[in-house]
């Protein structure tokens, strides 16, 4: 993502991965204060009831995305190593579990029981739609990172683009660790 | 060499006060139609009194630097106070203990007055004298007395209430947010779909629209197109005359 | 012509992305098989997403940034003069001074929708606009003004300064920062094209359940709005970023000029907040396009709800806008009274204070609202707790100009009057908090009397000592001292007359938000209106001064107000890298009159180490 200035030119002491580290930090504390109201959006308008909602399903795609996490971590631990091969792979794990979470919901959607019209359907829908805005814009920016890392361009010493994606999909999982009680596990 | 400063700013500051405190005494506000009006005139007048010598003090610290410090060339030095000392650790006691004042004196004090023997604000439906329960709509007000009559601007065209008797609202709305302010009353609350808010009065002089214009029901929330002009007027008589205005709304309507 | 490469390629590219975004979503709702494919908000808001993205790379962004996004090489498009104003340029001090001059611009046009209110309310019964033309112009005005108070001392000053003054060569991340400012022009014409779609109805706050059955205009104030959010937390970041990781070496915490502790502050503030708009806009957004019923009473929603997340967030906002006022208004009161800020711990202590506070006193806004009596109180409580952290930067400001020497040029009126200015308004704030008071003051012109005294004292004076101050460094000319002074006191003294007297008509019963009004108040109103143009015309003199002095003003100098920090140590205007050599800070910035004392060294320099002293150090 965003490159440090330094890295053109100016002073040696500024490290580009430390100020991008960084920039992502902040930026997941913002997207928090996001997320955070939607949940307390949630609450408010629902207190602690709920409809029906597909358990096995709900279940099914909250396993898979923890795997995928654990995935993007293995990938991730695999290019600090220089073990492209690895990386490569499970990078791409990552991303077909992520689409699989995402066919997920969108057959939640399909199959739901409730209505977009009413309260709890409108607080499930924007809640589970948000988030999957997110995983697809994860899943587009780790098909990014992937093309480049099957041409080779990362190893040891340079991988930003690897670490900065996975920390987002990481980042993106824990939000369904709290989205998925709020929506399914309540009452 | 602070004494030679500190005297003429402090009497700058005091005569400054002093002619911001003619704020207080003046007559700022519409009639005071009401009890609450009262105590929120009281209120008003007691914060004008203590916001006055603040702000005094702010505006005669400038005007006075700028008169006895000034320099009209950059290339002289003030003197190199830091202010680490006592003085910062005062001023965070004084403005402290002004805030805590203020909040806990008309803040707090007036809050509970508001919020217990007045009711959001006051009264409950059974100790009220009157209960009306108002409904916003674009771009009107519809009042309906416990009897189930109603008044609205095509039937009674005002809304006639009985002095020194207790007044509850029940507020409501049907599409958008209103709210409901009587400005002789000083007294408002919001009108929204779904809720019912409610609010307590006690008229203590009898007045008409006609003769005064902050007897009316104002709508305070932008509510769309015609929201500038959605008030109604009021007038508040003894109440023989109330009961007999109800009576006649009554056999009007039948 | 590289300008009209970059301008033309960027409308040129937002037009295409727009009709194609149109075109994607009747398309996909064509086969899913909807009625109407085509007549949908939901068909703007794709038109807008696509014409942003297609403006974006237009102006320059692909060939800088995107390129890299998919592995090939960028490069940056190397604009001369002053072209490089109109190109996705990366260079901080050109983002300065496109946002200082947009938002002026911005500024200046609200202005004049505000003289069109007053005309109207000069008098009772109906002028010359429509209850729906007032609506539209009172919510435009409100709009346009608030972005204004949000972004231009922040995004204009803030930018071209805080690089400058930690003695760094640029922002963090120079890409992100010119994406920010690229990122208004849309805002701009989002809602600059409210009018042309029935005028917005709701004011700047957009209350459900109106703003979800109001006309069109509407979403386009969301879209606009929601960009904007955007913009203001990523700028939030790079500041972040930039103040803590690029501060030049010796610049302790300690140490860092005031203004940039304020900006600190007011970036986490806009940081942490601004998703509250966000989510405020996106559930109207979506209760209009999608049916859905966040706001639908009969549906299981609640309206309150909107107004608790906006507010989360839109008070905190006041505090946005005024931060950097203050840090600017302090820090010119400084360098102006040649003496060391007074109580400077104080004074950050005072940022961070409002910082930690700002986010729990939101409701103090809903006092009227019919939310649960046992609001009232801790909301009452909190709100004028923060009167105490807003006091000590009077602390720091009065403290200051006692037994200094006051050099009472333009930056310095006006940096004074921003202190002046406030008291008023922070003490009519608390007449405001007090849930007795607030419960008739409430949405009337004391409101509007409150917050004018606030943002504009507050803020739009902290910016126009901002641009006062900064204009040698930015242009490399002196302004006309003469045209500056007169036009602050006609700005100061029209703007208290105005403002003032809008107390009146709002205890005695005047309601904000209307074009009509009871005929009792009509001389009390006419005053305002009359004030309020002489306030206006203040600013034609303002225009004038500026472009004037920025072509034939004469030259300033390196260091025209002798001032001890880093930015005025290089020439004027400052190289592109701004520091030749990279500075070494060695003492507190505002040292002025203490022996031997010594902010910013240059120990590259070819003369080696010379020293910059207190007052002097222009080479
Ligand atoms: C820059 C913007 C800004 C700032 C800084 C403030 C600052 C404050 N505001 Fe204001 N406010 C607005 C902008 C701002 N406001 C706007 C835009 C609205 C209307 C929104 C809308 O509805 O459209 C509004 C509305 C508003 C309301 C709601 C009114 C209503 O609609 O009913 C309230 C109520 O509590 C309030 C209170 C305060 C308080 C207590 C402060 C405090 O921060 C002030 C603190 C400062 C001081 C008190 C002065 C200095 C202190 C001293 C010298 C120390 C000693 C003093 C004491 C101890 C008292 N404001
Ligand atoms: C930065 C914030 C800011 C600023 C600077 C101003 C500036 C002014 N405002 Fe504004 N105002 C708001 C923020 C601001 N306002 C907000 C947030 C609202 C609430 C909206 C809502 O309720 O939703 C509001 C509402 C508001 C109202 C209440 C409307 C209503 O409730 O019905 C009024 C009424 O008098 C008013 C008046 C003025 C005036 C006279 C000025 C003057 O200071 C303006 C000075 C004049 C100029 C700057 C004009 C200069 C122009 C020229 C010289 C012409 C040349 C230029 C061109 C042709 C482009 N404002
Ligand atoms: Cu109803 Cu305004
Ligand atoms: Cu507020």
């Amino acid at each position: 993502m965003a490159v440090a200035a330094s890295a053109a030119h100016g002073h040696a002491t500024h490290n580009p991965v430390r100020f991008n580290r960084l920039g992502l930090w902040l930026f997941f504390f913002s997207e928090s204060i996001l997320f955070g109201l939607l949940l307390t959006t949630r609450f408010f308008l629902e207190g602690i009831e709920r409809e029906h909602v597909d358990q096995h399903l709900g279940l099914a795609i909250t396993i898979i995305l923890l795997l995928s996490s654990l995935t993007a971590f293995t990938a991730e631990t695999a290019i600090e190593h220089n073990n492209q091969r690895v990386a490569n792979w499970f990078l791409m794990a990552t991303i077909v579990l992520g689409i699989i979470f995402a066919a997920g919901v969108g057959f939640e959607w399909k199959t739901a029981e409730f209505s977009r019209h009413e309260a709890f359907g409108s607080v499930f829908f924007t809640m589970t739609g948000i988030h999957a805005a997110h995983v697809v814009s994860g899943i587009g920016i780790l098909f990014l990172v992937w093309i480049q890392l099957k041409r080779g361009k990362f190893n040891s010493k340079n991988h930003w683009p690897v670490s900065g994606s996975v920390m987002y999909w990481h980042f993106v999982d824990v939000v369904w660790v709290f989205f998925y009680p709020a929506l399914y596990l309540v009452k | 060499m602070h004494i030679k400063h500190l005297i003429p700013a402090a009497v700058l500051w005091v005569i400054i006060t002093a002619v911001g405190e003619l704020l207080v005494i003046a007559n700022l506000y519409p009639t005071v139609g009401s009890l609450e009006a009262d105590d929120f005139d009281w209120i008003f007048r007691f914060l004008l009194a203590i916001g006055v010598p603040v702000f005094a003090f702010v505006i005669a610290a400038i005007v006075y630097s700028m008169y006895a410090f000034r320099s009209a060339k950059g290339d002289e030095m003030g003197s190199t106070i830091r202010g680490n000392g006592w003085f910062p650790r005062i001023w965070l006691i004084v403005t402290g203990g002004l805030a805590a004042f203020v909040m806990v004196f008309p803040g707090l004090t007036g809050l509970q007055k508001l919020q217990s023997d007045r009711t959001a604000y006051g009264w409950g439906d059974t100790e009220a004298d009157v209960v009306i329960h108002a409904t916003g709509a674009q771009f009107n007000w519809t009042f309906t007395f416990a009897d189930g009559t109603e008044v609205n601007i095509i039937k009674g065209k005002e809304l006639v209430l009985p002095v020194h008797q207790k007044v509850r609202f029940n507020i409501d709305s049907v599409d958008v947010v209103h709210s409901l302010w009587i400005p002789a009353f000083r007294m408002k609350i919001d009108a929204i779909p779904g809720r019912t808010t409610y609010m307590t009065v006690e008229p203590t002089v009898k007045g008409s629209y006609a003769e005064d214009q902050s007897f009316r029901v104002q709508c305070a929330e932008l509510c769309g197109l015609d929201h500038s002009v959605m008030n109604f007027p009021i007038r508040v008589v003894e109440k023989p005359e109330f009961d007999q205005w109800l009576a006649s709304l009554k056999t009007g309507a039948k | 012509m590289y300008a009209a490469k970059s301008v033309s390629g960027g409308i040129g590219l937002g037009l295409i992305g727009f009709y194609l975004g149109l075109g994607f979503i009747a398309l996909l709702r064509w086969t899913l098989g909807y009625p109407e494919p085509w007549g949908g908000e939901i068909n703007i808001i794709g038109g807008y997403i696509f014409g942003l993205i297609g403006w974006l790379m237009g102006v320059g962004m692909w060939g800088i940034w995107g390129r890299e996004w998919f592995g090939q090489r960028t490069y940056p498009r190397k604009a001369p003069g002053w072209q490089r104003y109109f190109t996705f340029n990366t260079d901080h001090k050109v983002i300065g001074v496109q946002y200082t001059v947009t938002f002026i611009i911005v500024f200046l046009l609200a202005g004049a929708l505000a003289m069109m209110m007053r005309l109207e309310l000069a008098n009772s019964g109906m002028q010359f606009l429509s209850h729906a033309q007032y609506n539209g112009t009172m919510s435009l005005h409100g709009t346009l003004m608030i972005a204004v108070a949000v972004a231009a001392v922040i995004g204009g000053i803030g930018n071209y300064a805080i690089p400058l003054l930690i003695g760094a060569e640029d922002m963090a991340f120079p890409r992100l920062n010119a994406l920010t400012f690229w990122l208004v022009p849309p805002v701009a014409v989002a809602l600059l094209s409210t009018p042309f779609l029935g005028g917005m109805e709701t004011g700047w706050t957009a209350y459900p359940p109106l703003s979800v059955t109001t006309n069109s205009a509407q979403i386009m104030f969301d879209l606009g709005i929601i960009t904007f959010g955007l913009t203001s937390i990523l700028g939030g970041l790079n500041f972040l970023v930039t103040i803590m990781f690029m501060r030049a070496p010796g610049l302790s915490w300690g140490r860092l000029p005031i203004f940039v502790w304020a900006i600190f502050a007011t970036s986490w503030i806009a940081l942490l907040y601004t998703q509250g708009f966000a989510v405020a806009l996106l559930l109207i957004a979506l209760d209009r396009v999608a049916g859905m019923a966040f706001f639908n009473s009969t549906a299981g929603g609640d309206p309150l709800l909107y107004q608790h997340v906006f507010w989360f967030y839109s008070h905190p906002a006041v505090y946005i806008m005024v931060l950097p006022g203050f840090g600017m208004a302090l820090e010119i009161i400084a360098h102006f009274s040649r003496k060391p800020l007074f109580a400077y711990r104080y004074a950050v202590g005072a940022f961070l204070g409002i910082l930690g506070l700002s986010g729990v006193v939101w409701a103090h806004h809903m006092f009227t609202a019919g939310i649960p009596n046992y609001l009232h109180g801790p909301f009452l409580v909190a709100t004028e707790l923060i009167s105490v952290p807003t006091g000590l930067v009077f602390l720091s400001a009065l403290g200051t100009i006692w037994m200094g020497k006051l050099w009472l040029k333009t930056p310095m009126l006006f940096a004074l009057a921003v202190i002046f200015n406030f008291g008023c308004g922070g003490v009519t704030g608390i007449f405001l908090a007090d849930v007795p008071t607030d419960i008739h003051l409430q949405d009337t012109y004391f409101v509007v009397a409150h917050f004018h005294y606030t943002i504009v004292g507050g803020e739009i004076f902290g910016l126009f000592a901002g641009i006062y101050y900064y204009f040698p460094k930015i242009t490399g000319r002196m302004y006309n001292e003469t045209l500056g002074k007169l036009q602050f006191w006609w700005m100061f003294i029209a703007f208290n007359v105005t403002f003032f007297t809008m107390h009146l008509p709002g205890v005695q019963g005047m309601n904000r938000r209307i074009a009509d009004y009871q005929s009792g108040l009509d001389t009390v109103n006419l005053i305002v209106s009359l004030s309020g143009l002489f306030l206006g015309a203040s600013f034609i003199l303002f225009v004038y001064n500026m472009i004037n002095s920025w072509i034939r003003g004469p030259l300033a100098g390196d260091n025209p107000w002798q001032v001890r920090t880093l930015e005025w140590q290089v020439s004027s205007p400052p190289p592109l890298e701004n520091f030749p050599t990279p500075p070494v800070v060695q003492g507190h910035p505002y040292d002025y009159g203490v022996p031997g004392s010594v902010h910013g060294v240059f120990p590259g320099q070819k003369l080696g180490g010379v020293p910059v002293v207190g007052g002097g150090g222009g080479q």
